[in-house]
Order: C-alpha cells, then structure tokens, then sequence
C-alpha cells in the first residue's frame, strides 16, 4: 500500500469539504473493498477520511418508507424487523452477500461503491481499461465466464458486484448524497453508468461526494419480494446470476412488478421489457417465459458465459414461482 | 509494553498537535475534534486488546491484523489470504467479529479487541475452545484461531438454532483441512454450554 | 491399562492449537529480521531487459532491492527440488509470477510497497499456457525417479479389438492449487556458514538437503524448524524458489530476513495440480469382466519441468485386468511447474471409475457388482497374492450402511422437491509410500517421556498418535508423554507427503519406546533399593506410570523413583523401514441436482476404509471428512484459469478460486473402517491413508449426477451451467 494520509471526521460537512480540498482523498467506512483495492495497488488513494465517526449509521421507518444511513452496516439493515417485514428482499439480498463477519463491517454507501471482481481489474499485471483508461480489456477474448451478457462495451464487461444494489434497484430506491454544493437525490436506476467508452466512470458521484442514505418507498411489490442468488459454492461467493423480483400480485394477475438482475450486466440491471412482458397479465409460465426472453433479447453472450442467457431465465422463472 | 491510561493519550496527543506533526485520534468518547495523521508517519496510537491498553507505533496502511500479529506479538491471529476470503484473522472488535485484515488499526482506537489469546480465564479454556478440542474440529490448526472467534460471535448472535443455521453463519471461515462437520459439531456442543 | 493406539484420542496439541500459543513458522519472533516480498514476473515467456529499483530504494524502510545482479550464483537443487532452474540466477522468463527481485525492508508494508515501486521491462514472447494451445503435439517424458511413464501388460490392443464390449471415453480436469491456510512463509537466519530456517515445511530433512545443496554446503551446516504447518496438502513437500532465495537475500545482507508469500504469489511459486486430459479405451465381457484398458494421459508441464505427477496407479492396479497400455504424456506450456497435491490419483482417477459406472450402465450391471466382478487378488504386475486387503469388507460395510440395495437402476427416478435424487459409487484407493525413520525415546529423571524425531505434524494427528504409541508401549498416562518433531537436528525420520508419516514412523517410533521401557525395567531389578530388586524383566509389567510384579502386585516401582535413583535419563533409538504399499476403501455420495438450476448439494456420504490398523479413530476420520469435501471441491467447484492470451492466473484469490465453504460440506458423513492390522506392515499393522479417501469422491459425485439426472459430465469441474 501506498503511504496516505488519515483523518477522522466527526462532521459530515467537514467530511465533504475536507474530500473537496485534499487531493486523491478517499472515504473509508467498512473499508472492506477499498483495503483490498489498496492492497493490490488498484486503488492508491493519497489521504483517508474516515467517515465511521458521522451520525448516518440509523435505520429508519418513515411513513413513506424506508432511510437507511450510508454507515449503516449490512448487518444492521439485514436483522432489521421492519426491512424484513416491508422490504425482504433487501434482507435477503444483504444475507446473500460476503460473510457474517464483512456484513458486520461493510456500509450500505460502501456496498454501493464496491468495484468489479473480474480478476483483469483487480491484477496490476494485466490489462484493463476500467484501471488504466486505454490499456485494453483482456476479458472480451479472455476469460470472461464471470462477466456481463448485457451493457458492456468493447472497452468492458465486468459486471458489478453489488447484490444490494439489485434489491435496491427493483425498489425504486433513492441514493442522497451531499457534496460542497449541498445534498442531492439520485434515483439508483440512474446512479450506475455502463461503460462505454469511459469505464472507469462508473456512477454519477462527483468529487467529495458521500453517500448520506438510501431512500426505498414503501410499496405493495416490495412487501412481496424475493432475491435469489446462484453461484458455485453455497454462500460466501459473488453472483454467478441474481434476480430481485417484486410483484403485487392480484390472484394470479400480475398488477404490478419490478425485476432487477445480477451477474449478467454490467450495472446492475432493470429490465423493463421484462416487466412489461408480466404487468397486467396472468403470471404463468408462458407469461414468464415471455419476460425471460424480453430479458436476454439484447444479450451478446462471449465464450465463457454464454450459459447465463439461459440461467437468468430459468433462475427468474423459479424466483417467480416461489412468489405466486 | 506500556499500559496507557486514556488521560496519558489524550495528553500526547495533545502534545504532538502542539509540537511534532502527527496526533493520535481520541477515543470515540472524546468529542468532536478531527484527528489527522499524515501520510508516511507513524503514529503513537493505543489498542485495547484482551482487557489490556497497549500503546503501538504504526503507519495509517498497517492493518489491525498486523498490528496484533507484528507489532504486538499476538501471533494467534492467523494470516491466510490478507483479503478477507479465507477468515482466519477474524477477532471480535466491540464483541462482534471482523476480518482483522480488512480494517486499519488506526481506526480501531477505542474499540476493544478479542483475540484468540484472550478467551480463557486464566487455565480456563472458553467453553468453545473445550469444545473445539472434544470434537476434533481442527486439523493444522491454520483456521483454527478465526473459527473459535467466528463461533463466540455467532453463538452471542444467536445463529446456533439448527446444524444448518450453523453451516451457513460459519460459511465466512474456510478450513482448508475440512473439518467442517466437526465445527458444526463443536459449535452447537458449546452454543448449549453458553447458554446453561 | 487399555491400550491408546487404535482409540478415539484427543489431540495433545489441541490445547495450543485453540489458544493461539501453537507458534507456526510466521509466527517466530526473530528479532531484526528484515520483511522481504517479491517482485514478480507479469509476462509468461521472455526475458528480463530492464530493472528499475529506484523508486522502491527511495521508499522510507526499503533497505535493498537485490536481483540476478545481486544474488550469489547458486546450485539448482536435485529432487525433491522441482523445477530445474533457479529464478534470479539470470534474465530469462520462464512462466507468469517467477520472482525476478526482492525488496527487503523494515517492515510488511514497506517490503510490498517497495515492490509495487520497482519497474521491470520485458522482452516478451507470446506464452502457451494451456494444453489446447500447446505449440508441439504431446509426447512421453523421461521416467520420473525411475517410475516408467509407458506400462504395458498383455497385447491391450488385440484384446480390446477382440473385446465382447468396448467404452471409449474421454475424461478432463481443470489445474488445481492447494491453498493451505498458512502460506508458504520462510525466515532464514545465518550464523557464519551455518543457516536455520523457520520454514512452512512438510519435510524439515527434505527442505535441509534442497537448501544445503544449492549453498553448496554440508546438509549439517542447515538447520529446519517446523513445529507446525498451517496445511499442506502436498504444496508444501518440495521445496520451491522462495526458501533458497530468502535464504541468499539473508546471506546477502547478513541479516535474518523473513518472507511470506501473499496468497496470490502461491498461484505461482508453490506448484499445482496439473490441467489434465484421459483418454480410455476399455474391453471387458457381456458379463463385465474388464479384458483390456487403454489409456493415455495428457498433462500440463512447465518449460523447465517434465515430471509427471497425475498417474494412473489405479489404472493400472486397481481390478484384474490382463491387457493394459497406459502412457503418461505431456506437453510444455509457459507454466510454472506442477507438482503433486491431496491424492495426485485423483485426476486419473476420476476417468477410471466413471468410466466403470459407464459400463455399468452399458451392461445393466450394478456399478458396485461390477466392481466386485473384477476386484483384484493378485498384484496386477508381480502375480503375488494381496493377503492384506480388505477391499470386498470396505464394500459390504459401507453398501449397507448407505442402504445401496435399494437404489433404482434409472435415471432421474427420484425426486425430491424440486431436486432430482442421485446415487452414485466409486472405488477409492492410493499409494503410499514409506520412508526410513529413527526416533529417540527419553525417559527423564522426572519419570516423563520425550519422543524425538525429525518428522512433522501437518495437521494429521502426529503428534497425538507418537503420543498414544509412547505411552501404550511404556505403560505411562499420554500425559507424561511429550513429542518433540518439526526439527531437522532431531533423528532422521520421513517426510509428510505421499501419507508416509504414520507408515513411515511409527515403527520406529514403538520401537524406541519399547527398549526404553525395557532398560527401566532393567534398571528396577538391578536396584536393590528398588521392590522390584532381583525380580525377572519378564515378570515386570508397566502400567500407568507404574512397573508391578505379575505375580506379586505389592512389589512395584515407578518411572520416576527408578530413573531418578539412576540420576540421568534413559534414552533409546531405534530405526524401522517400512514399505509402500496401498489403502483401499469406498465411498457412497448422494448428491441432490436443482432440476431448473442444475445446482448440485451433496448431503449424504458413507465410507469404508481398509488402512491396516487404524492408529486413532478420531483423526483418521478427520482424515476422510477432509477427503470428502476436498473431493467435493475438486467435482464441483476448484478450477485455476489461465489467461490464453497474457497467461497470467487470472483468479488467484480464494474468492474466485472456490474451495467448499462449510455450508458445502454434507450434513451427514459415515466413515467405517475394516480395521485389521496388516501384517506386511512394520508401522503397528498400520498403512498410510490421509489421501485415500478423495480419490474416489469426484467421481461417486459424477456417478450421483448421472443416477439423478442421466447427464454425464466428463469434464471437471462441474459447475452448474454443465447440467442445464
């Protein structure tokens, strides 16, 4: 690790304006990935603000819903009676994630700012344009069993990592964050940026800006909502395939949905056509089946994980059944 | 080593704002101020480890895990990837456990650390260290020291209620020897005795 | 006084292993030791042109940054050195991640930043790295330590053409890394010409005679401690680059130096299990007689190493079979080299008994019967009668406890859920090996035993079995028995790799203890100051501590009023060879298959095990859950990917690299053992057996998938995209 600065903030004001005037400064709350990254020379920031001291850390129900702090940890949130009650798919997506004791560190603003696993990114010896913007991507002729069937860009397809931010994003959540100019809202089907040419811009924060909390409305569908999770090992494993999936179910009519997805694109993933394939219709197996095609419609498969076309239909398909 | 009071910390620090370049950050308790180290300092900071405040000299980039292992002596804690993958350098930190490699010892003053060393009382083995031996559930030994802290931890969480609850909360400790089922076993056997 | 050898016994280390006291070799405080880390190589193929170590050299706590320029010209070490070159003696590349400097420095952090600093330039080749890109076709290699890599029985070709029923089947697996929980770590500290090292070792001896050789010095002059390892699993037998090139940096600097290796840099520096390819051809009868087996293997070498190390003992051993043509080939690749880990056979292995469950099904004969039809008798090469194998009693234990009579012979009959229901069976077996061992046995002034011997304790229980040998043969509580291992200066004994140690030394080891307690006793009669005075030896029994008259139990003595009236310790060697030979047994999987996810549990496994004498019941089955679940991962998840185009490892972490976390390992696991001493044995009756019980899981769990599902996957691992 490169030497760096430290401070410990007390002031979410002084965090900001302290990250606006110190150069290469980074925020720390779990540090869960961002030690890692820093480890492997990915991230070489010159100076820490630890945020851990801020008061973000409460989980709160609102009448419209749900705030959740940028500190609070997964832990906090996962056991937390009324996320359970109204929103279970953001419990279960958090279980589904890391180990007990990351769950205890990690914060939900770190959760969301997590970098890609693909091994290319994370290895100073390789190639890759999300680290060193034009060095090439290896992932697109290499190994990419792990990488994205949607989103990605001749520059990247690593997918992110996040299975909070797939239950966040089929909640209709809220990022704020606050900067020098003040706080601001960011709906979290906007906060993620797909490659393009610039994969190293990977959402929309600007400088010095910190994630203060999330924001999930309370809604029919999300009180019945599911994730599931597959991946080759039984837990302590980043998503081979994810699925989110909220559904206000009348009977058997769809009246309202959100799906959300892991694993196959390069943000986590909405898909609307998906939806629009169940809204208002019987949920049945050919409805479902219809939603898994409007899914993978745009995928472009690569060597390796061309198998995840056909597992994040069935995994939906078997996500959907355990909800009706 | 020298045991600190938290009065003789605040007072260096207060010292070193004063007159050399770097400060100790306070306790959580100590109020508001903000406490910056610089980069490529060391700085004087105090842990509290297994009821004992020990003083340290570390870098910002010197991880709690090595902290313990390489400045305080307290080799029980093990390294085994550096990463966070593997779970045998977990400790418990204000009694719930941690990866002690993911976290810098910088942000820990304050806290207090469980290790391994600290469990029994005296010639006292904890009842999860008992339990440990009885049902074989080691091998080499190289996980053996972040299982026993993951097991306390997840028996005080209360994720001891079937075998299977015990497969899944101990999941984040890897035993490359496999003696998983004997962990299982061992962590149930010593879930009951906490609890009696 | 009941025996303790062949009891379920408590570890005597576990006390020190659950309080964090147990000091492994990282874990040594040697004081002024400077903290080394490598740089690496990032291209497969090439050379060396540049190195830049300026930035490193100006990083506060960098004290030096040594390369090729800076390193003494060293020897390449003979077996059980590997890979034929020495890194940092030259310029040229020979696979990703080869150490090409050393930053040393005052500190952890320092040593991997000053790393991070120093720029090297290349002139780089494109690399090959897997079999399928390989530049030449495969060829035969030179024998391996005189092992042949081509065998031959019979005339396999016309038998097979000749045969009533021919499989042809192609088998493959992914490379493989250990990754032990302690990484490879070394100190080396000097003292004019003579070295002690604080090594993660599996052969204190093995690593003395590689080291000493590459200094050029007397094997005496190098000294290896290992009083723990933190996991093996064959990573740690040889003895690879980081050990002799800490140990120079030291020499270099006249300073202790220590290194541990990141758990990336295990990827490359510590051997793997080679990527791996089987091709069989096997004739058999209508009735399932095998008739003839043709086999060749193909498997990933390095540029600098043609050793091969997946071979086919079972192939070639396992059942009667008189036609055999077996050819272990390879190719070269830009790889580092392999070497063995947790039962080399298991990638052959695997070919074999799927293959047997193919016949099976061609034939419409239970894979359990069919296995029985052909079980061997006779030493497949030599003719003479295997009396000590218990390989049928393995197969009637565990088919009964697992319930394998009631299985149906269909595929995809059982549902559960929404999980297809799978039952699947295979053979397991191994070769171990036997080394020659001395151990010393002391009977102190103070009545208690110490044990020594130069052999080491990775994790398999041989402390506690010394132990439990000690005391059963002086007759003394395990409690006054003390087991000093894990040193180089002790008596020369074997190696822990190839399950050896049990084999190797507890001969010696029983031997010792005995003329210990018969010198005592000796002692005691000749005493007149003790009841014992003019009593026969033979009349003298021992027993907790304690030597009684047989006839009359008034008249006794102790341990320790008799030494300590002698005034100095009784001490006693003794050298026992033993022979390889094999462990048999059997495991019974049933493994779960998500019917829409193709997602595969294991949640039920039975074992028998025929291993001679078994020495401690609760060890020996640690021995098989390991096996068990090493077998789980080796099936279903384990695989290290290789980057065709860079070739660089590109998953060498234990996040991408998946080995089984607890929630894999199955609820529920039997292990039966026959439990008959074999008397070719000179170890107690007992046989080496940590390998053993993988061998045959990877397999059982193919045969499971197909008995659930009727798809058969030839390809390792088996990840659930190969089952949608």
């Amino acid at each position: 690790m490169k030497p760096f600065g430290y401070t410990a903030v007390r002031d979410t004001g002084e965090a900001v304006r302290l990250a606006s005037r110190t150069p290469d400064a980074a925020f720390v709350a779990g540090g869960t990935d961002l030690l890692n990254l820093m480890k492997d020379g990915v991230a070489r920031p010159g100076h820490l603000i630890d945020v851990n001291g801020l008061d973000l850390a409460e989980v709160t129900e609102t009448p419209a819903g749900l705030r959740i702090g940028g500190l609070a940890r997964m832990r906090a949130v996962a056991g937390h009676a009324a996320v359970r009650r109204g929103w279970p798919v953001l419990a279960e997506a958090l279980l589904a994630s890391a180990s007990p004791q990351v769950r205890n560190m990690a914060s939900i603003g770190g959760n969301l700012l997590q970098r890609t696993r693909c091994g290319y990114f994370r290895d100073t010896g390789s190639p890759c344009n999300k680290r060193v913007p034009g060095s090439g991507c290896p992932a697109v002729e290499g190994w990419n069993r792990g990488h994205a069937v949607l989103g990605g860009s001749d520059a990247c397809i690593a997918t992110h990592p996040s299975d909070l931010a797939v239950a966040l994003l089929a909640l209709d959540a809220v990022v704020r964050v606050r900067g020098t100019a003040g706080e601001r809202k960011v709906p979290i089907g906007d906060f993620y940026l797909r490659p393009g040419a610039t994969p190293h811009v990977e959402n929309v924060l600007r400088p010095a800006e910190l994630i203060t909390a999330v924001e999930v409305p309370r809604s029919a569908t999300a009180r019945r909502s599911r994730y599931l999770k597959l991946r080759d090992r039984a837990t302590f494993e980043f998503a081979v395939v994810s699925v989110a999936a909220a559904v206000d179910l009348r009977g058997r009519r769809v009246r309202d949905v959100r799906l959300a997805f892991g694993g196959i694109g390069t943000t986590p993933w909405r898909s609307p056509e998906a939806e629009a394939a169940l809204r208002g219709n019987d949920l049945t197996a050919e409805s479902v089946a219809r939603a898994g095609r409007a899914l993978v419609r745009d995928a472009e498969p690569r060597h390796d994980n061309e198998f995840k076309v056909e597992l994040v239909q069935r995994a939906l398909a078997e996500l959907l059944e355990e909800l009706r | 080593m020298a045991e600190h009071t938290r009065r003789t910390v605040l007072k260096s620090a207060a010292v070193t704002a004063g007159g050399a370049a770097l400060a100790a950050r306070a306790p959580a308790a100590a109020g508001a101020a903000a406490v910056s180290i610089q980069p490529a300092q060391t700085a004087e900071i105090t842990l509290s480890v297994n009821g004992r405040r020990r003083a340290v000299s570390v870098e910002t980039r010197v991880t709690l895990l090595d902290a313990l292992r390489e400045r305080l002596g307290l080799t029980g804690t093990k390294k085994g990837c550096d990463r966070g993958e593997c779970g045998a350098c977990t400790v418990l930190v204000d009694g719930e456990r941690v990866k002690s490699c993911l976290t810098l010892a910088v942000m820990r003053q304050g806290s207090e650390i469980t290790t391994v060393e600290g469990l029994a009382d005296g010639d006292r083995l904890h009842p999860v260290q008992e339990a440990f031996i009885r049902h074989d559930a080691f091998q080499c030994g190289g996980c053996t020291p972040g299982q026993i802290m993951s097991a306390v931890a997840c028996i005080e969480e209360g994720h001891t209620g079937s075998d299977e609850e015990i497969r899944q909360w101990m999941s984040g400790n890897l035993c490359r020897c496999a003696c998983y089922q004997n962990i299982v076993a061992a962590v149930a056997d010593a879930a009951g005795e906490v609890r009696r | 006084m009941t025996e303790l050898v062949g009891r379920s016994v408590a570890r005597v280390d576990g006390r020190a292993k659950v309080t964090g006291a147990a000091r492994y070799a990282a874990d040594q405080p040697v004081p002024g030791a400077l903290q080394a880390f490598f740089v690496l190589s990032t291209v497969a193929r090439g050379e060396v042109v540049s190195i830049d170590a300026s930035a490193a050299l100006a990083h506060p706590g960098v004290v030096a940054v040594l390369t090729h320029r800076d390193l003494p010209r060293l020897t390449v070490p003979a077996f059980p050195y590997f890979r034929r070159f020495l890194p940092m003696q030259d310029t040229a590349v020979h696979h990703v991640g080869q150490p090409v400097a050393i930053v040393l420095a005052t500190t952890v952090e320092q040593a991997q930043e000053g790393a991070a600093l120093v720029a090297v330039g290349y002139r780089a080749a494109q690399p090959r790295v897997v079999i399928e890109d390989a530049r030449e076709p495969s060829y035969l290699p030179p024998p391996f330590r005189n092992l042949p890599n081509e065998i031959r029985r019979g005339d396999a070709e016309t038998a097979l053409a000749g045969a009533e029923v021919r499989l042809e089947a192609r088998y493959s697996s992914a490379t493989r890394h250990h990754n032990p929980i302690e990484p490879h770590t070394t100190t080396a500290q000097w003292d004019g010409d003579r070295l002690t090292l604080h090594e993660s070792a599996q052969g204190v001896l093995a690593t003395r005679t590689v080291v000493s050789a590459a200094f050029g010095l007397p094997p005496e002059a190098v000294r290896v401690v290992a009083p723990y390892l933190g996991g093996g699993f064959g990573a740690k037998g040889p003895v690879w680059p980081h050990t002799v090139l800490t140990a120079a940096a030291a020499r270099v600097l006249r300073r202790p130096v220590r290194l541990v290796l990141s758990r990336a840099q295990m990827y490359t520096l510590t051997g793997h299990r080679a990527e791996y390819r089987q091709h069989l051809r096997i004739g058999a009868t209508r009735t399932g007689e095998l008739t003839s087996i043709i086999e060749t293997s193909t498997a990933q070498l390095s540029a600098t190493e043609e050793s091969v190390f997946n071979r086919s003992d079972s192939t070639v051993e396992l059942y009667a079979c008189p036609n055999l043509h077996v050819r272990y080939e390879g190719v070269r690749l830009d790889v580092a080299t392999s070497s063995y880990m947790r039962s080399p056979e298991t990638t052959s292995h695997f070919g074999l008994e799927t293959a047997l469950d193919e016949l099976s099904w061609q034939l419409g004969i239970d894979p359990l019967e069919l296995r029985r039809r052909n079980h061997a008798e006779f030493d497949q090469e030599t003719g003479e009668r295997l009396t000590g194998k218990h390989l049928l009693d393995c197969y009637a234990l565990a088919a009964d406890r697992f319930g394998w009579a009631a299985r149906l012979p269909r595929t995809g009959a059982t549902k559960d859920g929404d999980e297809y229901v799978g039952w699947g069976m295979a053979t397991e077996t191994h070769t171990f090996n036997a080394m020659p061992s001395t151990a010393s046995v002391t009977v102190g002034v103070d009545g208690k035993a110490l044990a020594q011997l130069a052999t080491q304790d990775i994790g398999t229980g041989t402390y506690t079995v010394i132990s439990q040998i000690v005391a059963d043969a002086l007759g003394v509580p395990i409690t006054d028995v003390q087991a000093q291992i894990g040193d180089s200066a002790l008596p020369p004994a074997g190696m822990s790799v190839a399950s050896a140690t049990i084999a190797s030394i507890s001969g010696s080891v029983d031997q010792a203890a005995r003329a210990a307690r018969a010198a005592v006793v000796d002692l005691a009669v000749a005493d007149p100051s003790s009841a014992l005075f003019g009593a026969a030896a033979s009349e003298v029994e021992t027993s907790n501590g304690h030597l009684v008259h047989v006839r009359d139990r008034q008249r006794r003595d102790t341990y320790r009023a008799v030494v300590g009236r002698a005034g100095r310790p009784v001490q006693r060697t003794a050298t026992v060879l033993n022979k390889a030979g094999h462990s048999y047994g059997v495991v019974f999987v049933e493994a779960r298959v998500h019917a829409r996810l193709g997602s595969v549990r294991v949640t039920r496994v039975v074992t028998a095990h025929d291993i001679g004498r078994v020495m401690n019941r609760r060890t020996a089955r640690g021995q098989v859950l390991g096996g068990v679940t090493w077998g789980i991962g080796h099936a279903l998840m384990e695989h290290t990917v290789f980057d065709r185009n860079i070739g660089r490892v590109v998953n060498p972490n234990l996040s991408t690299y998946l080995v089984p976390v607890n929630a894999d390992a199955p609820p529920v696991v039997e292990t039966l053992f026959v439990d008959k001493p074999d008397p070719a044995s000179t170890a107690m009756g007992a046989r080496g057996f940590g390998e053993t019980p993988i061998t045959g899981v990877p397999a059982a769990i193919g045969n499971a998938i197909y008995h659930a599902t009727g798809r058969r996957v030839r390809d390792l691992p088996i990840t659930q995209d190969k089952l949608l």
